[in-house]
Formats: structure tokens, C-alpha cells, sequence
């Protein structure tokens, strides 16, 4: 044959093709291949091909199928009735089993809700794809320094600059206000946005129209939830007057669909931001940074070369006056899970949690898949007897291979609806422990979900049972010479090796967040927040001030108060406008201002270093600066007390430094900060209050506050519950992960506890043998629980540099951290040990004083 | 009684009578020549292989040749009960046509 047909269309038809029928095919195919090559070698080939194909027609395929069994059903009722059968023999391993898969699947299916929560966060605008927020970063003493915020007219000025953007938006002070309607007061939060928002945003008008509602700067839109507290009704609400406290009337205009639960902004009403920008003049400035920018770009847009467009914006709009700023956008919805950026490389934020906790779900079901297997794979050299049988009179390998694949997923089916189950009871207390309101709500995804879960559960915990044990000789099993003695046991030493490990990474991972945690809150942080109320000045005027704090020193339970421009919990104000003796000129790092009263330092126990803090007793202090530590050393004064610096374009005096003390979290390292004697601009009040007395002195704080200013209602937060805030999402974690490191523990050392069951059943002969022969119970047990102690060495000497590892990046989050203690790793390996040695134990003492007799009786 | 016989079924047989070593190549040749239309050799299979399952034809293995590359022949030879059912088939057919009536 010259040129051989093709070969593909020559092997398939050796695949499908019946023997009896192949050689006649074969041969008069290319016979006519021959005969056709002469005239047409093309047609030929497509000749032979399409008679290939057409001869895979029933007559001529072969039958794939060696053994058919006559009646499936019969099948399924046979495994099912087994199944059951085994379930009600080996009850123990059935409990175990379910226990632990059900447990493990609960666990699994609330992370699933949690995670799919986080990840939904921000994604419901319409828009999504082309939101983006508009960042900053600043130089600051050699590192890039992250803001998000940019200066008022950015937005304006990239909508008009750049064709890319199709709206922008400015978004400014979200706080709580006191709106009134006929006497009626009403607190609610509110925010100045740009004409754009609504367009761009997916906050729904169910009242007015998007491109419409912003247009006029008294208008003010609110949410239906508000409309329906302020009028009663959501219809008729547009066009009425609402009176915003310490501001203007306003008129609705529009009214919108409540904002989401799964929206990262979360406001009540909005106000159009050219209002407000109208009377403040700050707004019109390239210098100060205040309100959050965010921008639509159009489709298709490509990021990174609209990064580079904007990366010089505020240079250029100041003509090289401000050259240290540069901008770049993240996407709207990514700014949730990744919030992070250090020295302007993204590092994470939320999305660590995220990532933390769907490892911890994969490892809590792999740790209940591998009881499973183990388990079974255990009791399966009891089965053998009959799968030597059952092989024997010719079940088929795949046949034998379903039954254990059904037998596992009927368990992790009936685990699924205890784990639902579970779920459903747990997620009130869940929902408390992670601040969020998740519902079991049965949609598709869920669903899909769990199933797929429940599937992939029993299929890898019945893979390994079903492949191996349906893989043996008959002749071998029923002959009894199997050998299986060295793999089987190599394999299930390391599924058990494998459990262990990943509870040891689990409790430690717990520990440390556990410890970190606890060091945030009981860091010393420079001033003494315990007992401090704060609430917020309510009125600008300076004599009443001085009057409500006269008023207030009175009352018995408050034993000092003062008033303050800082919340203490983070970033307030900065400045750049601070000039120094030997300061480098292109130095553009920004202080942190502390806006004091009189007392103010000493309410809040901030340690003296040196000099001394505002007093009464001198007239001229407003002049007058304080500094901390950090800002000494960054300056490199050497002896600061009676020199002068330049703050704003005036001279002032340092008299005093106080020792470092943390104003933001401790995420932040001790910046530089100064602070100035400005009781006007203070605009919180502090009030130190006696323990025990809370309760009394709050009241009469509240009917001080309503007699002041009866116009507002009295708000007030203590200072370590807001400095606690600042940790909740490590809390949160912290709780969380020491639920479910406790969860898998509890399912390892089920799996422990069947295993040890199982072997000393085992090896029940080779006890009453020894014991006949004299040993004695505590050599048994010593017999025993050594193998398994080896385990679990092993596993503590995989698990502990991993853990090691992993603790060691996670707590580089923070600029204060513990320092790890050796004894972290090895507690948590001791106590895994313990836990073994107690699971362990309880069965090799019940194996080890069994009479000898009993066992061996029928020898 | 004749068994149900298809048009193609019937060629197919008659050829096998025809043809004087008859397999799947030959017998596929002479329906082109003789009928004048064409078929494929899947066509010529399956009817050969139905005829032989009725037992109206039966089949042993020939010789291999060169042009099959190395693969042997088929061969079909039609049984007394394929010469009896096609001779019924005639005699059934002039029958019918005998009955017809003329109109000239």
C-alpha cells in the first residue's frame, strides 16, 4: 500500500468495531480505498473516513459492557439494604462518621454564607465594572502613604479634564445629623454628594429622577425607610421641608429604595455637595484633602492608562505647587476586601479573612473526609471475606466500587440535612459573633452548593474504600494471604498524620490571633482610656463651651473634663505647614494636629516628658506648641523646651513634649504629632467619669446637655469601646477561629477515637495472648497509644514551622505586634497530644483489662 | 409464508447468486454495475449481515490478498432456504403481475 488511509478513522473504527465483523470491514474498506486512490487520492482519504463513520451503527459496535447486570434496581436496593446494614452493625463508626461530617459540613456551609457575603459587598451598582474611588498617595518621610481622600474640586476637574471619565462624584462627611419635621426630631446619617451620584450608583429612585434630585442645592433625598419616619408615608414626601439642625431647611426632591446591607456606604439622606461648597471656601482649594472622589469610566476603559493620565493631576492643577501628591483609582467594589496598600503596593485587607476562612472550611471537611477513610478502610478487612465472594461470582470492580461510593454519600447526604440543620440553629449566634445578618435563604447558588459540597464529601471519602478495596485479587482475599498489613497502614498512618497537622496549624493560628488580640487590647497606649466619655460639642460658640464645661465640672461623678479635637481612633487632621529650624525644604511630611483645652492632657493621663502642658496661669499658650516624642525625634531637636518653630506662618514656642502615645491603631506606627492650645476648635467634649458611678452621671451629663442645648439629642460613646471598634474585624476572627479550631479538633479525635477502637478490636487475640502470658494492663496500653503517639509527633513536627510561618506573616499586619513564643507552637502540640493520649486512652484501658479468656475462648 | 423482504434486501440476495465470489467489495461492484445506482459499503454490510442473521445466506472466511492489506474475505453463498424464499418472491410477483388487468 503506498499511502496508508487515515489514521484516526482507522483506529476508531478498530475501537468500536465488533472482532467477528472488524477483519471483513477492515479488509473491504481498504480494498475500496485501494481501488479509489488510482483515480483520486483526496477523495479516497474522505472516502474511507465517512465509510468509518458510517459503519458505527448498532449492527457493527462492539458491546463495551462485559458483564450487564439484568436488573439495576435490584442493585440499588441491594447497596442501599447493605448500606443500612452496616450503619446498624457498626454503629459506632456511624455515629463517628456522621458527627463529624455533619459538623464538618455546618462548619463549611456558614463560612460559604460569610464568605459569599464579603464578596457580594459594593457589587450591586449596575455599574460596577466602570466605578472606580480616586486614591492618594503621599510622600511621607521616605515611605508612600496611602489616602483616601482627595481634594473637593477633583471631581469636577476630572469629569471636565479627562474623556474617559463619564461622571464623577465627590462624597463628603457622612455623619449623623438631627433632621426635624413639625417638632419632630429625627437622627439620621447623612452625606454632601456630586451631582453624578445617582446616575452612577445604584441607590434607586423611587421618587424623583437621577440626573434631576442633586440639581438644586436646597434639595435634600431620602432614603424610604426615612421618608416613612419623617411624614409616614413614602408617596407624598417630595416636595416637603425638612429643617437640618445647626444648617438649613431643605426640600426633598427625591426619595430612594434603602441602601442595601450589602453596600459599604450606608447613608439615610443625601445633600447636594454645591451647597455646601457654596459657604465653605476650603472646598474650592487644591491643599486641603477632604472629600472621597469616586469616578464612572466609560466602557472598556483601560485602568492603567488612565492611572498614568492622573498620576500628576494635582500637580498640574497647581502648577507644581503641590508635586508630592499623586492619584490613582481602585475599583469601587474592590475597595472593601482590598483596603490595604503599603509604602503603593496593594496588601490585602478584608480578603485575608476571606482567604483565612475558606482555608479553615476546606480544612475542617478534608479533616472529616479523612475519618471517613480511614474508617472505613479500617473496616473494610472485615468486608474482605465478602468482597472476595462477591468478586468471586463475578461482581464487576466498578459495581463494587459504587457500593462504597453510595454507602459514603448516603452519610454525607444524611450529614448534609443534620448540617442544615445545625446551620440553621447556629446562624443567630453566628450573626452575632461576625456583626452580620446572614440568612439561610434556599437560593439556586446555596444550594448548588451544598450539594456539590455533599458530593465531593462522599466521593473522596469514599474514593479511597472503594478504589482500594475493590481492587484485590479474590483469590488472594479468600485464601486469606493478603498482605496488607504495610500499604494500607502507610496510608492510613498519613491521612491521620495529615488530620493532625492541620488541627495543630488551626489551634495555633487560633492562639496567636487570640494573643495578638489580647496585646492590642491591653497595650498600654500612652494614655489611659478606661472611663472616658466623649460625645460631641454641640454648639460652636466659645463661651458656651466654657459654661457647659463649668456646668458639667460640677456634677459629683465626673472627676475631670475638657473638650478635644481628636477622636484618639484614628487620622483626624494633619499638616504640612510646619517649618523648623533646619528642615530639609522638600520635607512634605504631615503632622498630626491635637486641638486641646485646657486639661485635655491631663484627662487623658498623657504622660510629661519634658516642659510642660497648657495652663491657665499663662495667658499667652495659644501661641504656644506641644509635641510628642516622634515629632522630636523626627525634627532632631536636641533640646526642644524654649525653641521656636513656624506653624502656619507663625512663631511658636514648644513648651513641652509628651511621651509617645497611640492616636490611631496600633495597624499604624507612632506618626508625628503637636499639640496646640485651640479651645474652639475642639469638637469633642471628654469627660472622666468615676467607675461605678456611669450610670448616674451620664443622666445628669444628658439633662445638663438638654438644658444647654435642647435642640439635640445626647450621643455619647466611651473611649475604649470605640478604641475596641477599631479591632472588631480580629475579633471577630479571634472568636470565630477558636470555634472552629475546637471543631476540628472534636472531629480528629473522633476519627482518633474510632481508629483506637478499631485496632484494639484488631488486635483483641494478641492482648488476651499477652495477657495469659502476663503482661501487664499498663504495658498494653503503652503497646498500644505508642503508635498513635508517633502520629501525632510526627504531625506536631510537620505542623508547627508551617504555623510558624503563617503566624509570622499574618502579624506583620500590624506595627505592633507580639513577638512569637516558642511556647505557642509547643503548647499547642502538647495539648493535641493530650487530647490524643485521652481519646486513645479511654479505649486501649477498656482493651487492655478485657478477661483473656473471652478472646480467646474459640482458639 | 415469505418472510418479509426489503427492496434492497432482495438485490442484495439475487447478487450474491449473481456474483461469482461474493463479499462485501464485489457484491457493492456488481449493484453499481447492474442497477446503475450507487451504494455504500456500510449499506452492503449491514444487508448482508441482516440476509445472513435470516439465514438466507451464509458466510465463511476466504483468502487474504495483497490489495486488502493482509485482511481476509468475507465470502457469502446463498442457502437453499435464500434460493427458495427468492424463487417465492418471483413466483408471488408474477402472480400479482398476472392479475393486473389489460387495457388494450
Amino acid at each position: 500500500m503506498e499511502v496508508p488511509p487515515p489514521k484516526y478513522a482507522h483506529r476508531f473504527l478498530r475501537w468500536f468495531c465488533r472482532d467477528d465483523y472488524l477483519e471483513e470491514i477492515e479488509g473491504n474498506l481498504l480494498e475500496m480505498y485501494e481501488r479509489q486512490y488510482e483515480d483520486s487520492p483526496e477523495k479516497a482519504q474522505r472516502q474511507y473516513g465517512w465509510n468509518v463513520l458510517r459503519h458505527f451503527r448498532p449492527a457493527f459496535i462492539r458491546s463495551f459492557k462485559v458483564y450487564q447486570p439484568n436488573n439495576y434496581r435490584a442493585m440499588l436496593r441491594h447497596n442501599l439494604i447493605l448500606t443500612f446494614r452496616s450503619f446498624q452493625r457498626y454503629k459506632s463508626t456511624f455515629l463517628i462518621n456522621l458527627i463529624g461530617l455533619s459538623s464538618g459540613l455546618a462548619c463549611a456551609l456558614l463560612i460559604f454564607l460569610w464568605v459569599q457575603d464579603e464578596l457580594r459587598v459594593d457589587k450591586f451598582h449596575a455599574n460596577n465594572d466602570q466605578l472606580y474611588q480616586i486614591l492618594e498617595q503621599r510622600e511621607q518621610a521616605g515611605k508612600l502613604v496611602l489616602f483616601r481622600t482627595t481634594a473637593a474640586p477633583t471631581a469636577e476637574a476630572l469629569a471636565a479634564d479627562l474623556p474617559e471619565v463619564t461622571h464623577a462624584t465627590t462624597v463628603y462627611n457622612s455623619s449623623s445629623s438631627v433632621l426635624s419635621v413639625d417638632e419632630k426630631d429625627i437622627t439620621a446619617k447623612g452625606q454632601f454628594v456630586g451631582n453624578d451620584f445617582f446616575r452612577m450608583f445604584s441607590f434607586d429612585l423611587v421618587q424623583g429622577d437621577a440626573a434631576q434630585v442633586l440639581t438644586d442645592p436646597s434639595s435634600i433625598v431620602i432614603s424610604k425607610e426615612l421618608a416613612q419616619r419623617l411624614f409616614g408615608t413614602t408617596e407624598e414626601a417630595v416636595g416637603k421641608t425638612i429643617e437640618r439642625k445647626s444648617d438649613h431647611s431643605y426640600q426633598v426632591s427625591g426619595v430612594f429604595r434603602n441602601v442595601p446591607r450589602n453596600s459599604s456606604m450606608q447613608f439615610d439622606f443625601v445633600l447636594p455637595f454645591a451647597g455646601y461648597q457654596r459657604e465653605h471656601e476650603w472646598t474650592s482649594e487644591w491643599s486641603r484633602t477632604s472629600p472621597a472622589t469616586y469616578v464612572q469610566l466609560k466602557p472598556g476603559a483601560d485602568l492603567a492608562s488612565f492611572n498614568n493620565k492622573i498620576a500628576n493631576f494635582v500637580r498640574d492643577k497647581t502648577e507644581g505647587q503641590i508635586f508630592h501628591r499623586t492619584m490613582f483609582a481602585q475599583r469601587y467594589s474592590d475597595v472593601y476586601l482590598y483596603s490595604n496598600y503599603e509604602n503603593g503596593e496593594q496588601s490585602g485587607g478584608r480578603i485575608t479573612y476571606v482567604r483565612l476562612f475558606s482555608w479553615v472550611a476546606v480544612f475542617i471537611l478534608l479533616i472529616a473526609c479523612i475519618n471517613f477513610m480511614n474508617l472505613s478502610t479500617a473496616r473494610a478487612s472485615r468486608q474482605m471475606k465478602e468482597i472476595g465472594v462477591k468478586k468471586a461470582v463475578g461482581a464487576r470492580r466498578g459495581s463494587l466500587a459504587s457500593r462504597y461510593l453510595s454507602e459514603s454519600v448516603s452519610v454525607a447526604t444524611i450529614s448534609l440535612l443534620l448540617a442544615v440543620l445545625l446551620v440553621s440553629l447556629l446562624l443567630p449566634s453566628f450573626n452575632e459573633i461576625t456583626g452580620k445578618q446572614l440568612t439561610f435563604a434556599f437560593d439556586v447558588n446555596l444550594i448548588l452548593i451544598a450539594i456539590g459540597i455533599t458530593l465531593f464529601t462522599g466521593l473522596v471519602a469514599g474514593s479511597y474504600p472503594a478504589l482500594y478495596l475493590s481492587g484485590f485479587d479474590p483469590a488472594v482475599i479468600l485464601k486469606n494471604k493478603l498482605n496488607r498489613s504495610v500499604g494500607e497502614q502507610w496510608t492510613r498512618q498519613g491521612l491521620v498524620v495529615l488530620q493532625f497537622t492541620l488541627s495543630i496549624i488551626l489551634i495555633t493560628a487560633v492562639w496567636v490571633v487570640y494573643q495578638q488580640v489580647a496585646f492590642v487590647q491591653n497595650t498600654h497606649l500612652g494614655y489611659d482610656k478606661d472611663n472616658v466619655l466623649y460625645f460631641e460639642r454641640l454648639s460652636w460658640e466659645e463661651g458656651n463651651l466654657k459654661a457647659f464645661l463649668g456646668e458639667a465640672e460640677k456634677i459629683p461623678g465626673v472627676t475631670q473634663i475638657s473638650s478635644i479635637g481628636h477622636d484618639m481612633t484614628g487620622h483626624n487632621s494633619g499638616t504640612t505647614g510646619l517649618q523648623w529650624t533646619g528642615r530639609n525644604p522638600s520635607d512634605r511630611t504631615e503632622f498630626e494636629v491635637v486641638r486641646a483645652n485646657y486639661g485635655t492632657l491631663e484627662l487623658l493621663d498623657i504622660k510629661l516628658k519634658e516642659g510642660r502642658t497648657f495652663s491657665e496661669s499663662f495667658s499667652t499658650d495659644t501661641a504656644k506648641i506641644i509635641f510628642n516624642e516622634a515629632a522630636i525625634d523626627y525634627m532632631g531637636l536636641t533640646d526642644p523646651v524654649g525653641e521656636e518653630v513656624e506653624l502656619w506662618g507663625e512663631n511658636r514656642e514648644i513648651i513641652g513634649v509628651v511621651q509617645d502615645f497611640h492616636f490611631e491603631s496600633l495597624h499604624e506606627n507612632i506618626k508625628p504629632l503637636f499639640i496646640i492650645l485651640n479651645p474652639n476648635s475642639t469638637w469633642n467634649i471628654a469627660a472622666k467619669i468615676e467607675a461605678g458611678q456611669e450610670q448616674e452621671t451620664i443622666e445628669q451629663l444628658s439633662q445638663l446637655s438638654k438644658k444647654f442645648y435642647p435642640d439635640y439629642p445626647f450621643d455619647y460613646w466611651f473611649l475604649d469601646q470605640e478604641y475596641q471598634a477599631l479591632y472588631a474585624a480580629e475579633q471577630r476572627v479571634a472568636v470565630l477561629s477558636k470555634y472552629f479550631a475546637g471543631i476540628a479538633i472534636l472531629i480528629s479525635c473522633l476519627g482518633l477515637f474510632g481508629l483506637a477502637a478499631f485496632t484494639a478490636e484488631r488486635r483483641l487475640k494478641e492482648i488476651g495472648i499477652r495477657k495469659a502470658l502476663g503482661a501487664s494492663a499498663t504495658s498494653i496500653v503503652q503497646l498500644l497509644t505508642s503508635d498513635f503517639t508517633k502520629m501525632v509527633l510526627v504531625a506536631i513536627t510537620i505542623a508547627l514551622p508551617i504555623s510558624y510561618f503563617a503566624a509570622q506573616r499574618w502579624l506583620q499586619n500590624f506595627a505592633f505586634s507580639i513577638s512569637l513564643q516558642w511556647w505557642y507552637f509547643v503548647g499547642a502540640g502538647v495539648l493535641v497530644l493530650l487530647i490524643a493520649w485521652l481519646t486513645v486512652g479511654f479505649q486501649t484501658v477498656k482493651a487492655a483489662q478485657a478477661n483473656p479468656v473471652e478472646c480467646l475462648q474459640d482458639e | 409464508m415469505i418472510p418479509n423482504l426489503g427492496q434492497l434486501e432482495e438485490s442484495v440476495l439475487l447478487l450474491v447468486m449473481i456474483v461469482e465470489e461474493a463479499y462485501g467489495v464485489s457484491v457493492a461492484q456488481a449493484y453499481e454495475e447492474k442497477t446503475d445506482n450507487t451504494i455504500s459499503i456500510p449499506a452492503i454490510h449491514t444487508v448482508l449481515k441482516r440476509l445472513e442473521k435470516k439465514g438466507m445466506l451464509r458466510s465463511w472466511m476466504g483468502k487474504a490478498t495483497a490489495e486488502r492489506g493482509g485482511r481476509r474475505k468475507r465470502l457469502f453463498e446463498a442457502t437453499p432456504y435464500g434460493y427458495q424464499v427468492i424463487s417465492q418472491l418471483r413466483e408471488n410477483r408474477i402472480k400479482l403481475w398476472s392479475l393486473i388487468p389489460k387495457f388494450n
